[in-house]
Formats: C-alpha cells, sequence, structure tokens
C-alpha cells in the first residue's frame, strides 16, 4: 500500500481558462501535516479547489485517496469529498439548522441511518474539538472561532484520509487562531493527515512542518530554519 | 434566545412559503375555472348534438315484425342515443298540430309514411357517420329515404371545432404561464439557499440526496396550493350551480372528479419539475458561478 495520499505530476491549475499554477510535482504521505503558503492570489484557493473537485485538472496526472483527478467524473465527486474532510475559511456552516443538524446532515448524506450511531459519532468528533456542550446552538450564536472549530468536526465525521484546510484561521484573531490550530495539531498526533492553506507565518514559526509555497505560477517546498 | 430566533425563523419561512403558495392557488385556481369552462363547453356542444334527428322513412309495405326489428337493432346500436317510432297517425297529428289545418281533410288520404326518429350520440354526429347510417338503413328494402340536416351538422361541426381549438389554445397558454409563475416563485426560494445547496456538496452530499427536501417540500406546498385552489372551485362550482341550476353543472361527476385530480396532480407535478430544474441549476454551479 502505497503511503503517498497525495500525488501530483507535472500538473496545472486552471481557474477556467486561466493558468494559474503550472508543473506542480508533489506528494504528501499518510499522517503528514503539510502547509502550503503564499500571498493571496498566488492560487492556494484554486489549487486547494482543484483537490476537491471543484475545479477541474485539466493538464497533469494527479492521484488523491484512491481518486484519479485527471479523469475524475463529475459523479465522483460527492464520494472523493467524503473521503476529504475540507474545512474552509468562513467555515460554511448550514446556517439554518443547529450544529447538531449540520453534523447529522453530513452523516445522512453519506449513508448513516441509525439515530443512535448518528448520534454517537457527532458526539465523539465534537468531543475532539471541545465543542460538545454546544450541539444544540444554531452557528450564528457561536463566536468564528467556535464556528471553525464546528466545521472541523464536520470534516472529521467520515474518518477522512486527508483534512484539506482552506486557510482556517483567515478568518480569526490571533489567540483563536492558536486554539484552532491546536485542534488542528492534536488531530495530525492522532493520525490524520491534513493539508493546510495559510498566510499566517506566526503559525508557522510556532508549529513547524512541511511547507510548500507557492509563489510566480510555481509550488515548491521550502524549508524551515529552524529559529 | 433560541426559541425567539426559531420563532423568527419560522416566521421567515412561513412568509415566503406564504406566496408561493398563494400564487400557486392563483393560478391553479383560474386553470381549474377554465378546465369547468371546458368541460360544459363541450356538455353544451354536446346538447346540441344530440339534438340532431335521424328520420328513417318506412314504406307502408313494411311488415311490423320488420319494422320492430329495425328498431330493436337501432336502439341496441353504440351510436343511438335513442329511437322513438312515430306512426303515420301520429306524424298527421303532429303536423296538424304544427300547420293548424287538417291537410287529410282536403287531401282525403293520409300522405305521411311511418318513421323511425333516431338521436345519435354526440360522437357520431359527424357528416361521414351519418352517410353510413343511411346506407345502411337504406339497403334495407323496406327503407323509403332517410332525411336528416346535413348543412345544420356541418355548420354545427365546425363551430364546435372552432371554438374548441380556441379553448384549448387559451388553456395552453394558461398552462404555460401557470408553469412559469409557479417555476419563478420556486426558483426564487431555491436561489435563496444556493449556497447552502453548495455547502451541502462541499461535504459530500450527492446531488439526489440534497435535491429530494426541496422537491418534498415544494410539492407540500404544491398540495397546499392545489388543495386551496379546489375550494375556491368548490366555491364557484356551487355559486354557479346555486344561481344557474339549468346548466346541470354537477351532473357530469366522472368530468368533474377528473378535472379535480387533474388540478391536484398538476400542482403537484409543476412544482416537482419546477424545484428539480432550480435545484439542478445551482448544483451544476462551481463555487465562483454563485456569486
Amino acid at each position: 500500500m502505497a503511503t503517498a495520499i497525495l500525488k501530483l505530476q507535472d500538473a496545472s491549475i486552471f481557474q477556467g481558462d486561466n493558468l494559474i499554477i503550472s508543473n506542480v510535482n508533489l506528494e504528501v504521505n499518510r499522517g503528514e501535516f503539510v502547509y502550503l503558503i503564499g500571498k493571496t492570489g498566488s492560487g492556494k484557493s484554486s489549487f486547494m479547489k482543484t483537490l476537491y473537485g471543484d475545479l477541474p485538472l485539466k493538464k497533469g496526472v494527479g492521484k488523491i485517496v484512491e481518486f484519479d483527478l485527471d479523469t475524475l467524473k463529475e459523479k465522483e465527486i460527492p464520494y472523493l469529498r467524503r473521503k476529504l474532510g475540507v474545512v474552509f475559511q468562513d467555515f460554511q456552516l448550514l446556517s439554518d439548522r443547529k450544529v447538531y443538524d449540520n453534523l447529522a446532515f453530513v452523516l445522512k448524506a453519506t449513508g448513516w441511518k441509525e439515530k443512535a450511531k448518528i448520534d454517537e459519532r457527532i458526539n465523539e468528533c465534537l468531543e475532539k474539538v471541545g465543542m460538545a456542550s454546544k450541539s444544540y446552538k444554531f452557528p450564528h450564536e457561536l463566536s468564528g472561532g467556535e464556528q471553525q472549530r464546528i466545521a472541523i468536526a464536520r470534516a472529521l465525521l467520515n474518518h477522512p484520509e486527508l483534512i484539506i484546510a482552506d486557510e482556517p484561521t483567515g478568518n480569526l484573531d490571533p489567540q483563536t487562531s492558536v486554539e484552532v490550530m491546536e485542534v488542528l495539531q492534536q488531530l495530525n498526533k492522532n493520525g490524520n493527515t491534513i493539508l493546510m492553506a495559510t498566510h499566517d507565518y506566526a503559525l508557522l514559526l510556532k508549529y513547524p512542518s512541511k511547507t510548500l509555497k507557492c509563489d510566480e505560477s510555481r509550488i515548491f517546498e521550502v524549508v524551515q530554519r529552524k529559529s | 434566545m433560541s426559541s425567539s430566533f426559531d420563532k423568527f425563523q419560522k416566521r421567515k419561512l412561513i412568509s415566503s412559503y406564504f406566496s408561493v403558495v398563494l400564487s400557486i392557488a392563483l393560478v391553479l385556481f383560474l386553470l381549474g375555472l377554465l378546465g369547468l369552462l371546458v368541460i360544459n363547453a363541450n356538455k353544451v356542444a354536446n346538447h346540441f348534438r344530440e339534438q340532431v334527428t335521424v328520420t328513417i322513412y318506412l314504406k307502408d309495405t313494411a311488415k311490423d315484425i320488420e319494422i320492430k326489428q329495425l328498431e330493436k337493432s337501432l336502439a341496441i346500436a353504440d351510436y343511438v342515443k335513442s329511437t322513438n317510432y312515430v306512426s303515420k297517425e301520429q306524424a298527421a297529428e303532429i303536423l296538424k298540430a304544427e300547420n293548424g289545418e287538417d291537410f287529410m281533410q282536403f287531401l282525403g288520404f293520409n300522405p305521411l309514411q311511418n318513421s323511425i326518429d333516431i338521436n345519435l350520440k354526440a360522437d357520431f354526429v359527424t357528416s361521414e357517420k351519418l352517410e353510413e347510417i343511411s346506407k345502411d338503413a337504406l339497403s334495407k328494402n323496406f327503407v323509403a329515404e332517410v332525411s336528416y340536416d346535413n348543412d345544420l351538422v356541418n355548420l354545427m361541426n365546425d363551430n364546435v371545432r372552432k371554438i374548441s381549438f380556441w379553448v384549448l389554445l387559451l388553456s395552453g397558454i394558461f398552462t404555460l404561464i401557470a408553469v412559469l409563475l409557479i417555476n419563478s416563485s420556486i426558483r426564487l426560494s431555491v436561489y435563496s439557499k444556493r449556497f447552502t445547496i453548495k455547502t451541502m456538496q462541499m461535504v459530500g452530499a450527492t446531488k439526489r440526496f440534497i435535491r429530494w427536501p426541496f422537491i418534498l417540500n415544494s410539492i407540500k406546498l404544491g398540495i397546499i396550493g392545489a388543495i386551496i385552489a379546489l375550494i375556491g372551485m368548490g366555491f364557484v362550482l356551487y355559486y354557479i350551480d346555486k344561481t344557474f341550476p339549468e346548466l346541470t353543472l354537477l351532473t357530469n361527476q366522472v368530468y368533474l372528479i377528473a378535472l379535480f385530480a387533474g388540478v391536484f396532480l398538476l400542482g403537484i407535478l409543476i412544482t416537482w419539475f419546477s424545484t428539480f430544474l432550480a435545484t439542478q441549476r445551482f448544483l451544476n454551479l462551481k463555487t465562483d458561478q454563485l456569486y
């Protein structure tokens, strides 16, 4: 069994007809914590979107959690996303229902039927992010950091092989960012693979890890100086 | 706090559903009224058609048993509504009553013939069918003549055809307007949830799974709208029937039930179809195209 969970070869990222990033070659292995840094507009988000099937991979070869990105069919996208956990900068919770129902929706959408099991899994995931007491709240009743933790819990529900976090701390204050980051670090320690886009260099320094940089239409690995 | 928010959410939902339900109800109501018109126009036309009388004149030499047999065979034919044997004495009486003078007095004999009057079922009152019937009758050697007013039949059929064409055209346009109106109000309500739909897709829900609660909800609204429309139609029927009982609106129950069921089904189908289209539209959009 290959340990590479994400592998791109000569991949080009397009946004519509515009080439954003070319010649991407990278590998993410099981259990890694990988940062993706770069200025806003450098194509981080487009890169992430390509990974979870929101943008098509038109050129090059890509393999993510056993799905081929270059031949990914529209119908397979939901099933790809079930193996990924995606966390967004703007949380993207369903604002018309409570936290519990937000998570229950995901489980029901992915074929969970028994209520007892659903309850149990929701509790487990909320526990992991320290939000078990907030399941009856509406998203708008929570703070940004709390909402993001809910979003992370949601991403965890289906035991994702890879968690893709697109600037999860982008909307949060430094203090809360650290809290969210702690949650992610904890998850990584428990064996989850995480790919996180960020431009928060403070976090990089605090939690050093493998880092990819996205600049001038290219993605390359940077070596962090130990400070 | 959460319960007051709940209430607010609910009220917001109800008011946005209200306009959808109302537009469905109004459109279906109008469509239903048009349907009533169509059914009854047909009934009036049929009423006139069934007034057309074909008279088969019999020779004086015809035997009683032949006449009886012909009358019987006509009576059971599927195109005949009713038959009536008129003996020449009866015919003379009728003519006397109509003209007010006794022509037998100066003629000295009765020149009229025995005859059978038949009224046809509405569907068979066409000049082709009438010709066929008359040929059939004439082939019997005791039948002297068959007469009917062919011009009247043609004129009537022509007018009925014209009128039903326009009524159908009107119904078609109405149905189209119904679909468009309902479609646009449903589209609006789905549009307001486009980001929810996108988020649902992001967490791995299939299109079908996202779609069915929307469709279910819309069908519910469609059913409520249809029921309101049907109640409205019921009222209209009741009052028209009360004011003009001679129209016998309520006698044709099969058609009425069919119309009511049709309106109900239309309410479900239109909302189903519109919701399917509207959700499909947003399901197929990429995230960037939502804004």
